[in-house]
Formats: C-alpha cells, sequence, structure tokens
C-alpha cells in the first residue's frame, strides 16, 4: 500500500477514525490498533515477511532485557553481540547473501579461477527490511549503552518496532523517541493533526509533482546515455538529484505527518540538503535519521575523532562505505559512499565539519550572499556527480556516463514521449524557490500568516499535483528497494 | 470546498478540461453531435494538445456546411473520430487540406467518434438523397475494429453520456479534467479491489489468452461476413465509394475479398509509415498536421485518378 494510493488514504482515514473516537481512552486500545493496522500495512505487500518483523521484534525485545538485566560487562556485549548477528543476519541473508556470493564468484574468475555461482538464492527482499532492523537494533544498543530502560509492554515495543508510518522507509527511529511516545497516553491536538495533514500535503507535492514527474526522464537518460550529449547527460543526472530528493524527503514528510496525526512526533529526516555550504552540511541535512544512526552506533564507539587523525579518517572511511552498501547489494552504492567519504575527509581534517551546523543559508537576509551561492553550487554539483554512481546499473555504466559528460557536447533534449520539456525546468526552477522560502523549517511548508496567502499556496499545490500526475507511471517509492 | 472551488476557476482560467458537445439521435435514427455548437478540445494534464472544433448545421465537426448539389462536385469522408477530427483546429482539417488542392470542390466530413462500418453506411442509407448528391464518398475503416456487427442499432451505452447527470457533471470542469487525466481512476477502481481483496483473489493475474489461428481466422470470416451484410442491407455504390484504410493492419484476406469484388480502397499506411517525420500526435494517436497532410494527399491523389476515369 503505497502513501500516493487511494487505498492508503481510505486506509488512513479509517485507522484515524479508529484511534481518536473509539479508542480514544485506552492506551492500550490505541496501540493493538496500531499493531494491527501496521502488520496490515505491511501484509498487503507481502504477508510472509510479517513473521521477519516479529521475529526481529521478538529477539531484541528478550535481548533488552538480558542486556538491562545484568550488569556484567561481557555477559551485556555478549547479548548485544546477539543482537546485532541476529539483525545484519537477516538483512545479509535476504540483501546480501547473492550480492557476496556473486562478487565471489567475479573476483575469482578475474584472478583466474573459474567458479559456477551456484549457491546463489532466489531471495525476495523483503520491504523495509534495512530499516526495521536497523531500529530494533538501535533500541538494543540505547539500553547497552544505558540511555534507556527495556520496557515491560511487548505490545509497545512490538507497535514501535512496526510503526506503519515510517516501517519501510524511515525515519528509522530510536526507541528513546518513539518508544517512550508509544508507551504514554497520546492527546488529540487540532494544531498537531492540521500541521501532520500540511506535511502529508507537502511530501505528495514533492513525491507526485518532483519525484513521479521527473522519473520517466531520468529514467530515459540513464537507460540511453551512450547515445545523448553531455548537455543531456547533466540533465539527466540534475534531474535525479531532484528525483531522488523529492521521492525520498516526500515519503519522510507523509510518514512524519501521518504520525502526527496519531499524536507521535518522528525525527526529521531532510532539512533543505540542496541549500548546503558544504559536504558536512549537506550529510546534516539528508537522510538525517540514518546519518545519525551510524553517527551514534558505529562512528562514535570506533572512537570518532577523538583518536588522532589517521583513525578519524579510517573512521569516516567505514561509515561511508557501510552507507554505501547499506543502500543497496551493488558496488556502486560502495563507490557513492566513497566519493563522499573523500570529500567529506578534507572538509572535517580542516575543522569545517561543524562550521554551519546551527545555520541556514540567507540566515538573516532575504537571499544568499554569492559566496553562498558558490558554496551551494560546488556541494550540488559534486553531489550530483555522486548521485551518477548511486544511480548506475553498473561502475561501468557510471563511468562511462561521466566520460559522457565530460565530452562537453551540446544538443537540446526530446523526451521519446513527446514531454514538453520547459515544463519540467521551470518546474524545477519554482521547486527550488520554493524550498528557498520555506528554508527555516522543515516541518512547516506552509507557514505564512496571511491566510489568503496560505490559501492559494494550498490551492496551488494541489494544482500543481494535477498538472503533473501521470497515471501511467509506477509510483512506487525509490527507497523500498533499500 | 473553497480550493476546489479555486481549482475550478483555475482550470476553467486556464481552459485545462476539455468541452463536451451534446450529442442527439436525429428523425432518421442516426446519432450524431447537435447542430449549431463549438468549443475546444484538450489532451493532457498541461493542455498539450488544444484544438477548436465547430458543429456545423449537420451536426458534424467542420468549417463548412453540408449543401451538396448536382451542379457542384462535392467530396464526402466518412469515418470516426480521425475524419471528426477533434483533435485539430476544425479549419485544418484533413477535408480543408483536400479543398485547398483542389479546385472548385467542396469536402464534407461526416466523422463521428466510435462510428464504426454500421454507422457510417447506415447514415449513407438514412441521408441517401443528400449522399446521392456527392460524386465521390471516402469511407475510413480499420477491420479490427469496425466490423463487430451486421446491422447498425443505437448504441445506448454512448447515448447513456446525454442523462441529465452527466451533463450536470460535465459542467463540473475540475471533475472533467480530473476524469481526463485519470486522477479518478483510482477511486472508481476501489471497490473492486475492496471486493477481490475480500474474496482473496487479487493475486490472480489473468494472463491476456493468445488467439489461436484458428480463431483468428474464424474471427476474420465473421468481420468479412459483417461486411458484406452491411453492405447488402444499406446498399454500397461501387462506382463512387472508396475505403480508406491501412494496408499494413489489414489481414490479407479482406484485401483480397476486397479486390475480388471491386470494392476499391485507398491504402496510406504506406505513405504514413514510410514518413520521416511522426505522423500522429504525441498525446493522441491521431494525425498530427503531417498526418493529415498525407492523409489528404492520398485522398487527393485517388480523387484524381476517380475524375480522369
Amino acid at each position: 500500500m503505497l502513501f500516493n494510493s487511494f487505498e492508503f488514504f481510505v486506509f488512513l482515514i479509517v485507522v484515524y477514525f479508529l484511534y481518536w473516537f473509539v479508542l480514544k481512552k485506552s492506551l492500550k486500545g490505541q496501540n493493538i490498533l496500531l499493531l494491527v493496522a501496521s502488520y496490515f500495512f505491511y501484509g498487503i505487500w507481502d504477508w510472509r515477511f510479517l513473521s521477519l518483523i516479529l521475529l526481529s521484534t521478538i529477539v531484541d525485545y528478550i535481548i533488552g532485557h538480558k542486556i538491562h538485566d545484568t550488569d556484567d560487562d561481557t555477559r551485556r556485549k555478549r547479548w548485544l553481540w546477539c543482537s546485532v548477528v541476529f539483525n545484519i543476519g537477516l538483512l545479509g541473508f535476504f540483501k546480501y547473501y547473492n550480492f557476496f556470493i556473486d562478487s565471489w564468484v567475479d573476483l575469482a574468475s578475474r584472478l583466474g579461477y573459474t567458479m559456477k555461482s551456484t549457491w546463489t538464492l532466489k531471495v525476495i527482499l523483503p520491504v523495509g527490511i534495512s530499516f526495521y532492523t536497523f531500529q530494533t537494533m538501535s533500541y538494543s544498543f540505547d539500553i547497552y549503552y544505558r540511555k534507556l530502560k527495556p520496557t515491560k509492554s511487548f505490545l509497545s515495543f512490538a507497535a514501535f518496532v512496526s510503526f506503519f508510518p515510517q516501517l519501510v522507509a524511515g525515519p528509522i527511529e530510536r526507541a528513546s523517541n518513539l518508544l517512550s511516545q508509544i508507551s504514554n497516553k497520546r492527546h488529540f491536538s487540532y494544531a498537531q493533526s492540521v500541521s501532520g495533514l500540511k506535511l502529508i500535503l507537502w511530501g505528495l507535492v514533492k513525491k507526485v509533482v518532483i519525484a513521479d514527474a521527473l522519473g520517466p526522464i531520468v529514467d530515459d537518460i540513464f537507460s540511453n546515455y551512450g547515445s545523448y550529449p553531455s548537455s543531456t547527460l547533466l540533465i539527466g543526472a540534475i534531474f535525479f538529484g531532484f528525483q531522488i530528493y523529492g521521492d525520498f524527503s516526500g515519503y519522510s514528510d507523509i510518514a512524519i505527518g501521518t504520525a502526527k496525526l496519531f499524536g507521535i512526533e518522528l525525527m526529521s529526516n531532510f532539512k533543505f540538503p540542496y541549500f548546503s555550504r558544504n559536504i558536512a552540511e549537506f550529510w546534516r541535512r539528508w537522510h538525517i535519521s540514518l546519518s545519525s544512526w551510524f553517527q551514534a552506533y558505529i562512528y562514535v564507539p570506533l572512537g570518532g575523532s577523538r583518536e588522532g587523525k589517521l583513525k578519524t579518517i579510517r573512521n569516516v572511511f567505514i561509515i561511508f562505505l557501510v552507507s554505501g552498501i547499506w543502500h543497496g547489494a551493488n558496488w556502486t552504492f560502495v563507490l557513492w559512499g566513497l566519493v563522499h567519504a573523500l570529500i567529506f575527509i578534507p572538509v572535517l581534517l580542516l575543522g569545517n565539519n561543524t562550521k554551519y551546523k546551527n545555520t541556514v543559508i540567507a540566515q538573516d537576509s532575504m537571499l544568499p550572499s554569492v559566496k553562498e551561492l558558490l558554496s551551494i553550487f560546488g556541494v550540488f554539483f559534486i553531489v550530483t556527480i555522486a548521485w551518477i554512481f548511486f544511480r548506475s546499473a553498473s561502475i561501468g555504466d557510471a563511468f562511462s556516463f561521466i566520460s559522457g559528460l565530460t565530452e562537453f557536447s551540446t544538443a537540446p533534449y526530446f523526451h521519446p514521449n513527446g514531454y514538453r520539456m520547459a515544463d519540467y525546468y521551470i518546474l524545477v526552477v519554482l521547486f527550488l524557490c520554493y524550498e528557498f522560502i520555506i528554508r527555516r523549517d522543515e516541518r512547516a511548508p506552509f507557514n505564512f500568516k496571511n491566510r489568503y496567502v496560505r490559501f492559494l499556496v494550498y490551492t496551488i499545490m494541489v494544482f500543481a499535483m494535477m498538472l503533473f500526475y501521470d497515471s501511467g507511471i509506477d509510483r512506487s517509492f525509490i527507497y523500498f528497494q533499500f | 470546498m473553497l480550493i476546489l472551488v479555486a481549482l475550478e476557476l483555475f482550470v476553467r482560467v486556464l481552459h485545462l478540461g476539455k468541452d463536451s458537445p451534446a450529442r442527439y439521435i436525429d428523425e432518421f435514427n442516426v446519432e450524431k453531435w447537435v447542430p449549431n455548437q463549438g468549443g475546444y478540445s484538450v489532451t493532457g494534464n498541461r493542455r498539450m494538445n488544444f484544438a477548436e472544433y465547430h458543429i456545423n448545421n449537420s451536426g458534424y465537426n467542420s468549417y463548412r456546411e453540408f449543401n451538396p448539389t448536382l451542379d457542384k462536385t462535392e467530396i464526402a469522408l466518412v469515418g470516426d473520430s480521425f475524419i471528426q477530427g477533434f483533435h485539430q483546429d476544425y479549419y485544418d482539417s484533413v477535408g480543408k487540406k483536400i479543398e485547398n488542392q483542389l479546385d472548385d470542390v467542396e469536402v464534407y466530413e461526416y466523422g463521428y467518434a466510435g462510428y464504426d462500418f454500421a454507422d457510417q453506411l447506415h447514415l449513407m442509407h438514412q441521408y441517401k438523397d443528400t449522399f446521392d448528391k456527392i460524386d465521390y464518398v471516402v469511407l475510413g475503416i480499420r477491420f479490427r475494429d469496425d466490423l463487430f456487427r451486421d446491422e447498425y442499432k443505437v448504441i445506448y451505452d454512448r447515448m447513456r453520456l446525454e442523462s441529465s447527470m452527466y451533463k450536470n457533471a460535465r459542467k463540473i470542469k475540475l471533475l472533467v479534467y480530473a476524469q481526463g487525466i485519470g486522477i479518478l481512476d483510482p477511486v472508481k477502481k476501489f471497490p473492486g479491489k475492496l471486493i477481490s481483496f475480500f474474496k482473496n483473489s487479487s493475486k490472480v493475474v489473468v494472463e491476456p489468452k493468445q488467439e489461436t489461428a484458428q480463431e483468428i481466422e474464424e474471427k476474420q470470416a465473421k468481420y468479412i461476413k459483417n461486411f458484406e451484410s452491411l453492405v447488402e442491407k444499406y446498399g454500397y455504390d461501387k462506382s463512387k465509394y472508396v475505403l480508406l484504410l491501412d494496408k499494413s493492419e489489414t489481414p490479407q484476406v479482406f484485401l483480397t475479398y476486397l479486390r475480388n469484388h471491386g470494392f476499391k480502397y485507398i491504402d496510406f499506411g504506406e505513405s504514413l509509415n514510410s514518413s520521416k517525420t511522426p505522423p500522429t500526435l504525441v498525446f493522441d494517436q491521431h494525425w498530427n498536421n503531417h498526418g493529415r497532410n498525407l492523409i489528404a494527399e492520398c485522398i487527393v491523389n485517388a480523387f484524381k485518378r476517380f475524375s480522369v476515369n
């Protein structure tokens, strides 16, 4: 069931009604409803994989208690490793097993040993496995680091693991934030519901108007990059940057907005990343829940930046490479992570990684300065080049694409389906302008004081969705495959 | 609610929703457009194709009135939406392009979306006096779509669109626009999906059945039989009637039948298929300006040969 489907709309109304009007007085009832709704939501895709979520829930629920119940550090660590091995094992089997077998066979054949890939299995990737395994692991980690006490309520914990708004594509929540809200009584707030609806609207706009509209153009250019000039390849790479941003941040906004409807606040996942002034700022603004997860549970335990430059560089490489492989079982993602690590390290070594921590572009002015503009163009350019690795089917394709870019050939681009390209160029510019206007608060996309302006903006947003709605395309979210 | 009103306003101001002319069944039991109305046909979310239509006194989209006489030379084009031409400005139609190439010839376009061969022959039969005065009649036909029936009957499904409910719904331009871009499809399909979900049949995918050679043969024989029946029932003047078809999409058996029984035809397929520039619209399968030029050229050439003979 997709967030951008009519089925979800009906599902949401039904669950919302039961939640606030039928089960309003019963926390347990509300949590049972959330759990049932979440399992139903997930089971619509493939009910067989509900068993994985349930298993992951049971294992980490028990492990959480085991870690907490002992003061013996060795035993605590052992239990933590049990959680890590179990969750990474699940992920490894369903997501990476065939990848590693194929890579091993490929490596052997490059070294002159012919091997047959007879061990690969027909494994379906369960939707959202990368997200909920990381979420349950964070629970065990937090208990291990004594930041959290395990919950006694299995129901609350199960609802935390499977909470449907963020189950399949995040934000990857921490138990300290989400579980505590699920365990406590929620109160209906009109303002929170309205704020949730606004975020849902903005998320849908990003998905339908940006991601879905640009998707077919990106697909065409990346599929036929060999027959297009550099100018077209540049359009493809830039559009992909906007497509994936619209798609993923749109999903996150709908998830956060939906959670708000149930009185629950999720963490922000995107904060206008394309207005970043250096790559460190970009990573504080892009997929925040994953970056902060890696920082808290890998980078810091490895020593972070406290143990000398060499170890800092090593740690940065590790988290970016892990981040790359987390996205998918393909070396293109590893290379994407590597590119980001290479760009990030100089910023870190120069001590500029926290430079823009608490400010946004044009913090105290209407327009950005020339220096800021140059910075964001620079970051955007590098990020766009890195996206080529992310989007390409293979490393060879990515390098050929980049090689095509460096030929500096130009010609107007015509989509095979005859899309009026001017519409899309204007669309991207208008989208950037609007994002700039709302850049100060990612959770308030329609924060205009004048009610008439607000009304006009809502209307334009809905109208834009109609103008770019395409019934004939695959409307699923890109990050479902991760 | 206010947003819906504002959207209706946007759609109207930008003219994104197509206008729908009213249809009726005339005194000769022929389905056609109500005479003397005009409007705009719109395709695509963002007005990718925008064309003006004008329904004349005879109930067809045309730049001229149909007044055939024995003194003048007239050509009639009879067919479906391709001849009807809502996808083009009415003053730039195939008929107009033919007139531009021939001196002192009037072209009458009897086009109506959905007209099959039964509709066409029935129309000509009912308006025999008119068509007797016309010198040359071109009937657009697509074998796979136009020979389902062996007798004309009013299609009440189409006429249902003239019920007051549909008429009123069409006044809401936002609804027309939303329907046109397919945004209402998920809503319409939802009850069916819900039923199949509870019946647990959602995972059953019915593969489209591949027709066997024998089935294809039987179908073709049936269509040819329908053609024969229609010709017999409503009459067909082989001396001045000519079929307009795409040979590449027409089964050989039908072409052989036409040749053996003295039915003349114009093949436009060769001209369109060999064209280097696309002959159809981008957001619509109908002929674009270039396509209409090619069609007009085919008909003009055929007419010139007919005139010489």
